[in-house]
Parts: structure tokens; C-alpha cells; sequence
């Protein structure tokens, strides 16, 4: 029934990126032999918790979950606590904590705030894969102020080709930005002074405007490698590389596309108006021809 | 989760259909039911009411025009005509009709007459409503309702609606505004929905709500009149919420976006990912120093 997967990943493709979490929940309820398929293939946004070893706070998500417990990069402790939670080959562990000191780098110089994670497991045939997880928010504390989040999600496989590394990059981003356009009515031009005022404490408008959704890229690369740190390089150029391009394709998709959509829509321009003086235009074009 | 649970998930799933996709989301909801027989009836509500609340459009059988289908567009019980609640009218051609909400089609067209008291503002408001959306929208629809035993309140529906499916996208603009000649009102809100789906899943999702003290110079008595001025209110409405709308794109822009994620570093430069490492080596080195200092 790989139809059934099919049809539920289109539907999460339609359904508001906002509600992702409680749509996941319902698909998962209503197809539980399916969970693992859709759980492994939608993208929800990054829980951050706080490891209590060392205070700091890293981010959660279905690469470092054993059933109700997650895995943090800073300590390798699950939490809540578990006795034989699955954790990387110590080789592969001591690639992590570099690893996820490089990200944690990476994330002050972009993102001057949040949350940074790299998880690495080892793969059956002697490679293996990673994730590398960022995460900020902006949480207004007065109604002006901007709000929104970033989660990235860069998964990685490497395969070690002698002294080239073969790597296969997916990288989503989810982006969510809500604005509440201000709307006081003090530039209405004309009419009485005294009049005004009377409207204006009359008239009423409020109003949210949401733009949320994520976006999902692959690349596949060669690159050489010297020792086993010219992975973290190499990914950290992988993935620095990719999160410009996105940035670039969310800035165009977010406030190009989904607004040119807008003034498609409704023109703020009288569209009779052009219309006659296109006609008259043509006319005038005919007259001076004659 | 039972039957019913899963019809009851089925429905919030289908009420959430971006604007022209419901066909595509029942599609999917329908693998995923795999129970034709118990869908069917089961997401019926649910398909109502979206339609109702999208304000979906339908062709008047027999007019060369279409219609909003809405809760205010729910025809009059007349004597003889047998109306299981899927019975809507266009007062416009006066006429009502039989919809489909499975596939969008009206059908079993009546003529119908209008409550003659609130008929003459009615019409005058649609013939503004009707200018007003060939001034502003490039494929908008109208309707112009008035409400039964009540002559001094209308409601106007606008929709519009632009599909491309070629392109992962499609956009809805919906406004609906009652105009109160008793209580002096005018109350509206808008709404718009864009969806874009090209490798991923982008929404935009507004809402906007307006409540406006008619000017005194707006009564039944001057119809005609009366109506232009209150589509000049509604139009300058429209017009300051689409543009301040492009002031929130701006602050999105410029602010939200920029103070998530940098473009370059503040360096103006790449990482040396080299150094990233080396740094971090360094500092183990000289943590590792002072450690042996110490002893």
C-alpha cells in the first residue's frame, strides 16, 4: 500500500503547514501501521529541550527519539532516562561532539540566537548518516514586535569512497511569520476636522496576516576527505551553501510569489479604468495613423 | 480509532482544503478512509460546510453568470418545492436551485420572486457590488443578499478566486459585508488564502475585520445613490487593507525574516570551516594547557 503513503504525504502538502502537528497526530491515529512511514517523512517543528547535565539546551525530533525518550548531543543521556537507549559507535560519538561544536559556531555567526543540534548513527553498510538541526524564535513580548521561527533540517548520508566521501543532503526548511497590520486611521485625508474624529472613534479593524510553510531541497556531492573531521567540513559546506540558496528561495516564494497571488486577485488600480484607456489609446493610435 | 473518529478526522482534514484543491484533498482522504460507503455520508456536513464558508461559486443554470453559494444565499421555503437544505437562490436572476456539494453543479432551477419591500436597495447595492468587482477583480464574483422580513439589512458576498494547478498555486480572496440601514452599520471582514506547493508547502492565511458608522447620507429612500456610497466605502476599505497588506510583507521582510536568519555572517563573508575546526582545536589545546599548568 505504498498508495496510502502517497496519498498522505499529498495531503500534507495541501493541509496549512500550521495545524502539521495535530494532522500528523490524526493521520497517525487513524493509520497506526503507518506511523514509522509518516513520521520518518513529514517534517515537524524542532521541540527544544534542556539537557540536565549540563543546563544547555538542544532540539528534539524523530533522529533522536527512542520511543518516549530523546537524546541530547551536549551529554549522549536520553531523557527521560534509558537503560539501552540506541546510541552512536564511540568513534562515530566523538564525531558528534565536534560536530555539534562546528554547527553550534556556525549558528551564532547566522542565526545570533537559538538552538543548534547534530545527531550522527552509524549505517548498515559501514557509512553513516547525520542530522544537522537549527531552530530560532522570535517571540514578541508587545504586539509590534516581530514574531515567528526557523527550523532547518539537514539530513545527511556518507559513504567513504577511499579518499573521496560520497554525501546525499535533503534539507527542509520551515519558516512561520505573523504580522497584525496596523490600521489606525490617522491619514484619512479630507473632510472636517470634528467629523474625522467621530469616525475614527467609531470605526474598528483588526486583523492577523500568517505566512508559514516549509520548503524541501536535495543535492548529492564528492568531496575529499583527510581524516574523519573532513566530514563535519565538508557537510558544513554542504550545508552552508544550501541554506543560502533557500534562504534566497524562501525570500522569493514568501514575499514575491504568495503576494504577486494577492494583487492577481484584486487590483488596487481601477481596471476599467485601464481598460478605457487602453481602448482610447488605440483609438488615438488609429487617429494619428489615418 | 473507530469509524466515526475517522470520519470525524476526515472532515477537519477536508475543512482545511486550500481554495480550489477539496477535490484532490477528498482524494487522498479517500485512499486513506478506504470505505466509499461510510465516507460519502459521513463527510457530507463537512462538505457543506466548506462550501458555504468558501463562498463557493456556481453557475445559475440557465444565466450567463455565476452565484455565490453561502449561508446567506440559502433559499426561502416555498410551498411545493421540496428543499432538504441544498437549496440555494441567486437573487440576482431570482432564481433557485438545487446544489451539489460533491460536484459543484446547481441543477432543478425556479423562478422565485424577491420580498418587494428590501427588493429596490438590493438590486441597486448589486449593480454597485457588480462594478465595483469589474473595477478591483480580475475573475470576481458577487452576490447581494437581503434578509427575509427585514428591509433594512443586506449583506454582500465578493469572491475571488484564481487556480493553477500547472504552477502549485492558487489564491482566494473572500469579503463579506452587512450593511445595517437601522442600526447605522456597516460590519465586514476579509479574507485571503494563498497557497504555493512547488517542492513544499507555503500559506499565507489573513483575516481582517471592519466595523464602520454609516454616513448619514446613506438611506433606502436614495437607493442608488445610497448603494454607490457604500461601495465607495467598501472599496476604500479594500483598498487600504491591500495595501497595508503590502506594508506587512515589508515588516515580514525586512524585520521578521532578516532577524531570524542572516543573510552572510556580520563578517560579510562565508565560514572557514577549516578555522571553525582549528578554533575549537585551539581552545581544547589551551584548555588542556592550563589543565596540565595546574597540576
Amino acid at each position: 500500500m505504498g498508495d496510502l503513503v502517497d496519498s498522505m504525504l499529498d495531503l500534507m502538502r495541501r493541509l496549512p503547514p500550521t495545524n502539521v502537528e495535530e494532522n500528523v497526530a490524526a493521520l497517525v491515529g487513524m493509520c497506526p501501521d503507518y506511523a514509522d512511514d509518516l513520521l520518518g517523512s513529514v517534517d515537524q517543528p524542532l521541540k527544544v529541550l534542556t539537557d540536565r547535565a549540563t543546563g544547555k539546551e538542544y532540539l528534539a525530533c524523530d533522529y533522536n527519539r527512542d520511543g518516549e525518550s530523546y537524546r541530547s548531543p551536549w551529554s549522549n543521556e536520553y531523557d527521560p532516562p534509558l537503560d539501552d537507549g540506541t546510541v552512536p559507535s564511540s568513534k562515530l560519538r566523538k564525531l558528534e561532539i565536534t560536530a555539534n561544536e562546528a554547527f553550534d559556531t556556525y549558528r551564532e555567526m547566522y542565526y545570533e540566537g537559538g538552538v543548534s543540534s547534530v545527531f550522527l548513527w552509524d549505517l548498515d553498510d559501514g557509512g553513516f548518516a547525520g542530522v544537522v538541526l537549527l531552530k530560532k524564535a522570535l517571540n514578541p513580548t508587545s504586539p509590534g514586535e516581530p514574531s515567528g521561527s526557523w527550523d532547518s533540517i539537514h539530513v545527511f548520508e556518507a559513504a567513504e569512497r577511499g579518499r573521496q566521501a560520497h554525501y546525499k543532503l535533503t534539507s527542509t526548511i520551515m519558516l512561520h511569520m505573523t504580522d497584525r497590520p496596523n490600521l489606525d486611521d490617522n491619514d484619512s485625508g479630507s473632510g472636517s476636522a470634528s467629523k474625522e474624529k467621530n469616525n475614527k472613534s467609531e470605526a474598528k479593524r483588526d486583523g492577523e496576516v500568517s505566512l508559514s510553510g516549509s520548503m524541501t531541497r536535495q543535492i548529492e556531492q564528492d568531496w575529499p576527505i583527510q581524516d574523519q573531521n573532513s566530514h563535519i567540513t565538508n557537510t558544513g559546506r554542504m550545508i552552508e551553501e544550501m541554506e543560502i540558496k533557500m534562504r534566497n528561495l524562501l525570500q522569493e516564494v514568501y514575499f514575491g510569489k504568495t503576494r504577486d497571488v494577492v494583487f492577481d486577485l484584486r487590483s488596487v488600480d481601477d481596471l476599467e479604468k485601464a481598460r478605457r484607456q487602453r481602448e482610447l489609446q488605440k483609438e488615438l493610435v488609429g487617429f494619428i495613423k489615418r | 480509532m473507530d469509524a466515526e473518529e475517522r470520519i470525524v478526522a476526515a472532515s477537519k482534514f477536508l475543512l482545511q482544503s486550500p481554495p480550489g484543491q477539496i477535490n484532490d484533498v477528498l482524494n487522498d482522504v479517500r485512499n486513506i478512509i478506504s470505505d466509499d460507503e461510510s465516507l460519502q455520508t459521513g463527510v457530507l456536513p463537512a462538505l457543506i460546510e466548506y462550501n458555504v464558508t468558501q463562498f463557493i461559486t456556481v453557475d445559475v443554470p440557465g444565466h450567463q453568470h455565476q452565484t455565490i453559494v453561502s449561508e446567506a444565499a440559502r433559499a426561502p421555503q416555498e410551498e411545493g418545492v421540496e428543499d432538504d437544505g441544498d437549496r440555494f437562490w441567486d437573487p440576482r436572476s431570482r432564481t433557485s436551485f438545487r446544489f451539489d456539494h460533491l460536484s459543484l453543479e446547481a441543477s432543478e432551477p425556479i423562478p422565485i420572486d424577491p420580498d418587494s419591500d428590501s427588493e429596490p436597495f438590493r438590486a441597486a447595492l448589486e449593480n454597485a457590488t457588480l462594478s465595483y468587482i469589474s473595477a478591483h477583480f480580475h475573475s470576481g464574483v458577487g452576490a447581494v443578499f437581503s434578509i427575509p422580513g427585514n428591509a433594512s439589512q443586506f449583506i454582500v458576498q465578493i469572491v475571488a478566486n484564481k487556480y493553477n494547478p500547472s504552477n502549485f498555486w492558487s489564491g482566494r480572496w473572500r469579503s463579506e459585508y452587512t450593511i445595517n440601514l437601522e442600526e447605522r452599520k456597516l460590519e465586514g471582514r476579509i479574507h485571503v488564502n494563498v497557497h504555493y506547493y512547488e517542492q513544499g508547502n507555503v500559506q499565507l492565511s489573513t483575516t481582517h475585520n471592519i466595523s464602520l458608522p454609516l454616513p448619514p447620507a446613506i438611506s433606502a429612500s436614495s437607493a442608488s445613490a445610497s448603494a454607490s456610497k457604500v461601495l465607495a466605502l467598501i472599496e476604500t476599505e479594500e483598498s487600504k487593507y491591500q495595501s497595508s497588506l503590502n506594508d506587512a510583507y515589508q515588516e515580514m521582510s525586512e524585520k521578521t525574516f532578516k532577524g531570524l536568519r542572516r543573510a552572510l555572517p556580520i563578517t560579510r563573508s562565508k565560514l572557514d570551516w577549516d578555522k571553525v575546526l582549528g578554533y575549537k582545536l585551539g581552545a581544547e589545546l589551551t584548555a588542556n594547557k592550563s589543565a596540565f599548568g595546574a597540576s
